[in-house]
């Protein structure tokens, strides 16, 4: 029950209820006010009406006409609907309903609201006194309690309504409550799941994006993919440094200790020891871009992003590139079809990334192929840089498994590099909120980073 | 030149002080921060190489910013094993002149260390450079190799205009990416050794009379002999 009461859905619902029932009373109150005042005000003109119309019949016909005419009319009414009362300057009772001029009435002109005994019970009456000519006296008068019925039941609805209210309240409270408590108790259960380093589990959602539990799981979701993918970052460079430093640094090993056994003479030796160098700069070159790789995957470089102009920056590379394009007699150019771009991004690693697709897309187009590489704009919200080459192109195999740390097309096998600057791309797309994605354009391959919302 | 060198690293220093030596250079050695507080205040050295993490209560940064802060203007070269960008800044924001990441090459670190050395005694307000019979007057941006002018592409004046600024001196590729087209990164091909070969080209219709050698496990050097 405390439980029950603490919940917020239960909280929540209470409040709401209260606030509804104010809402109720607040309307109810003034209306009552309003409705009774109005009542009040027609009755006293009805009755100021009636003393004037029996005065004009006193005027005409003298005491006695007024007599018969009131005696005529207290025939016809039903009891204590309307009250009359005529007594002489002496205060004797002429004519009326009343047995005796009322107590705390006085003779003065005007209008009264007393109680007094009606048929012996006490009722609420409104009176209009006059005075006529010769010390003659009238009272009109009317029975208020006519009315409470109508009082009564306006009073009556007023609290079944509010009872309604709150039994509509409680009912809601609970089923809130309880659709609430449900995917709660999901969520719950798939937190718990992941605690446990099942990683792979998802919070159910739905499609709309208008409820917030919805809007909330799908948060939730992306930060766990984030988190799983970094985790799998941390292990995949954990094997990529534990396999791929290891094969260089076996060689170089096996080449020092060699070296070591066999003790050649002095020129092959230093041959051997030059080679044993430029064994360490592979591995310190490895282990770079190993290190940069994984900086860039903990998104920690987003805090340091400026507009970046990419037209200048593809261009630039271009420039860069165009002599060791010309020396393999491949047509390097770059073709602006997007007009001005920015993009807010690290203008390092953007640059990094178009050179690498630009040094991946050279390495691999037979000498009198081109390349070229081109800003583009699809719709408002979508720009990229596209490199596209002439070259052999990637099969769907390939291109599913080319920005996997490490991995080299069997045709890449006799050409310089690590097998990382394609992971490279990727890992500063997705850094920026965009994807790299390759197409066969036959013949060649069409690598593009496409950012979302660019200016 | 020289050279103070504030390095814990023992095989490091050894390393660095032969070569140095070696270099023609002489070189002081501090191995932690209060020394090399002490040493680079009380002498003049031309430049100053600090590794970023030292014994003691004293780091590498903190130890630049006390130097600049006491108005002394040497030129530091920072020795570090952070090599992120944001180390980088951090590291010239603290007061030094360059950065370099270990593991380093010793081609690099002197080639470096002759840069910085001798900024401090170049004027800032030459107009003309000249290497032999090569001029290039950074006014009109014309480049001339005896009497016949040399037309060339922006970037390739740039190229030109760092090698002659750093005549005489060894200037090694990762120096070139940096200054002349501002890549802090390591583009993996030999695209720098393509721009020189063009350059080559352009400046030197007569292989014979070469003005930029190619210096072996170094770079490049652009030198009237």
């Amino acid at each position: 029950m405390a439980l029950f009461i603490r919940s917020s859905a239960t909280t929540l619902s209470a409040s709401y209820v209260l606030l509804g029932i104010l809402a109720l009373v607040l309307f109810a109150l003034p209306l009552s006010y309003a409705w009774r005042a109005a009542v009040d005000e027609s009755r006293l003109q009805i009755l100021t009406e009636d003393s004037q119309r029996l005065a004009e019949v006193f005027g005409h016909r003298g005491p006695t006409g007024l007599v018969s005419f009131i005696n005529e009319r207290v025939g016809l009414q039903i009891a204590g609907e309307r009250i009359l009362l005529l007594t002489d300057s002496a205060g004797k009772e002429l004519a009326g309903n009343l047995p005796a001029w009322p107590q705390g009435v006085t003779k003065d002109a005007g209008d009264y609201t007393r109680r007094i005994e009606l048929d012996r019970v006490p009722t609420m009456v409104t009176m209009v006194s006059t005075e006529l000519p010769g010390g003659y006296h009238l009272l009109v008068g009317r029975d208020n309690t006519r009315l409470a019925p109508v009082t009564t039941r306006f009073w009556y609805g007023l609290a079944a309504a509010i009872a309604v209210l709150l039994v509509s309240g409680v009912i809601g409270a609970i089923l809130i409550r309880r659709a609430l408590l449900s995917r709660i108790h999901s969520m719950r259960e798939t937190v718990s799941a992941i605690m446990q380093g099942e990683l792979s589990h998802r919070l159910p959602t739905g499609k709309s994006s208008s409820d917030e539990l919805n809007t909330l799981s799908m948060t939730i979701n992306r930060m766990l993919e984030q988190i799983e993918q970094l985790v799998h970052g941390v292990a995949n460079v954990s094997n990529a440094i534990a396999h791929d430093l290891r094969t260089p640094l076996t060689e170089l090993r096996s080449r020092l200790e060699e070296l070591s056994l066999t003790r050649p003479p002095p020129a092959e030796a230093f041959a051997e020891v030059d080679a044993a160098v430029a064994d360490v700069d592979r591995v310190i070159s490895i282990f770079n871009a190993l290190l940069r790789l994984a900086e860039i995957d903990t998104g920690m470089r987003r805090s340091g992003f400026v507009n970046v102009d990419l037209q200048d920056l593809c261009a630039r590379a271009v420039e860069f590139y165009v002599p060791a394009a010309e020396i393999r007699d491949i047509s390097l150019t770059f073709k602006d079809e997007s007009g001005p771009m920015k993009a807010c991004g690290d203008q390092l690693l953007l640059a990094q990334a178009v050179n690498n697709l630009i040094d991946n897309a050279l390495k691999y187009t037979p000498p009198g192929g081109n390349v070229s590489v081109s800003t583009v704009r699809a719709g408002a919200e979508m720009a990229g840089i596209v490199v596209a080459d002439s070259g052999p192109g990637m099969t769907a195999a390939q291109r599913d498994r080319a920005t996997e740390r490490f991995f080299r097309g069997d045709s890449s096998r006799g050409t310089p590099g690590v097998g990382l600057g394609l992971s490279l791309v990727d890992a500063v797309a997705r850094l920026h909120g965009g994807v790299l994605e390759f197409a066969d354009q036959q013949p060649g391959l069409r690598a593009a980073i496409n950012f979302p919302g660019t200016k | 030149m020289k050279v103070l060198l504030v390095e814990d690293n023992e095989r490091v220093t050894r390393f660095v002080t032969k070569g140095l030596q070696e270099a023609g250079h002489t070189a002081d050695h501090a191995d932690n921060g209060r020394d090399g507080l002490f040493l680079a205040a009380s002498e003049r050295y031309d430049v100053i190489i600090m590794d970023r993490m030292l014994p003691g209560n004293i780091d590498g940064l903190s130890l630049i910013s006390a130097l600049r802060q006491s108005g002394n203007q040497t030129p530091i070269l920072v020795l570090s094993a952070l090599a992120d960008v944001d180390e980088r800044i951090k590291g010239l924001r603290a007061g030094g002149d360059d950065y370099l990441t270990k593991p380093f090459a010793f081609g690099e670190l002197l080639a470096r260390l002759d840069a910085l050395g001798r900024r401090t005694r170049q004027d800032g307000t030459v107009t003309t450079l000249e290497v032999a019979d090569l001029r290039m007057d950074l006014l009109s941006r014309k480049v001339v190799r005896g009497a016949r002018q040399i037309l060339l592409q922006p970037r390739e004046f740039k190229l030109l205009e760092y090698l002659m600024r750093h005549a005489g001196q060894v200037v090694t590729r990762t120096m070139l990416l940096e200054n002349v087209w501002d890549y802090h990164f390591d583009p993996q091909t030999n695209v720098v050794d393509v721009h020189i070969s063009k350059l080559r080209q352009k400046i030197e219709p007569e292989p014979e009379h070469s003005l930029l050698r190619t210096v072996r496990n170094a770079g490049y050097m652009l030198s009237a002999e």
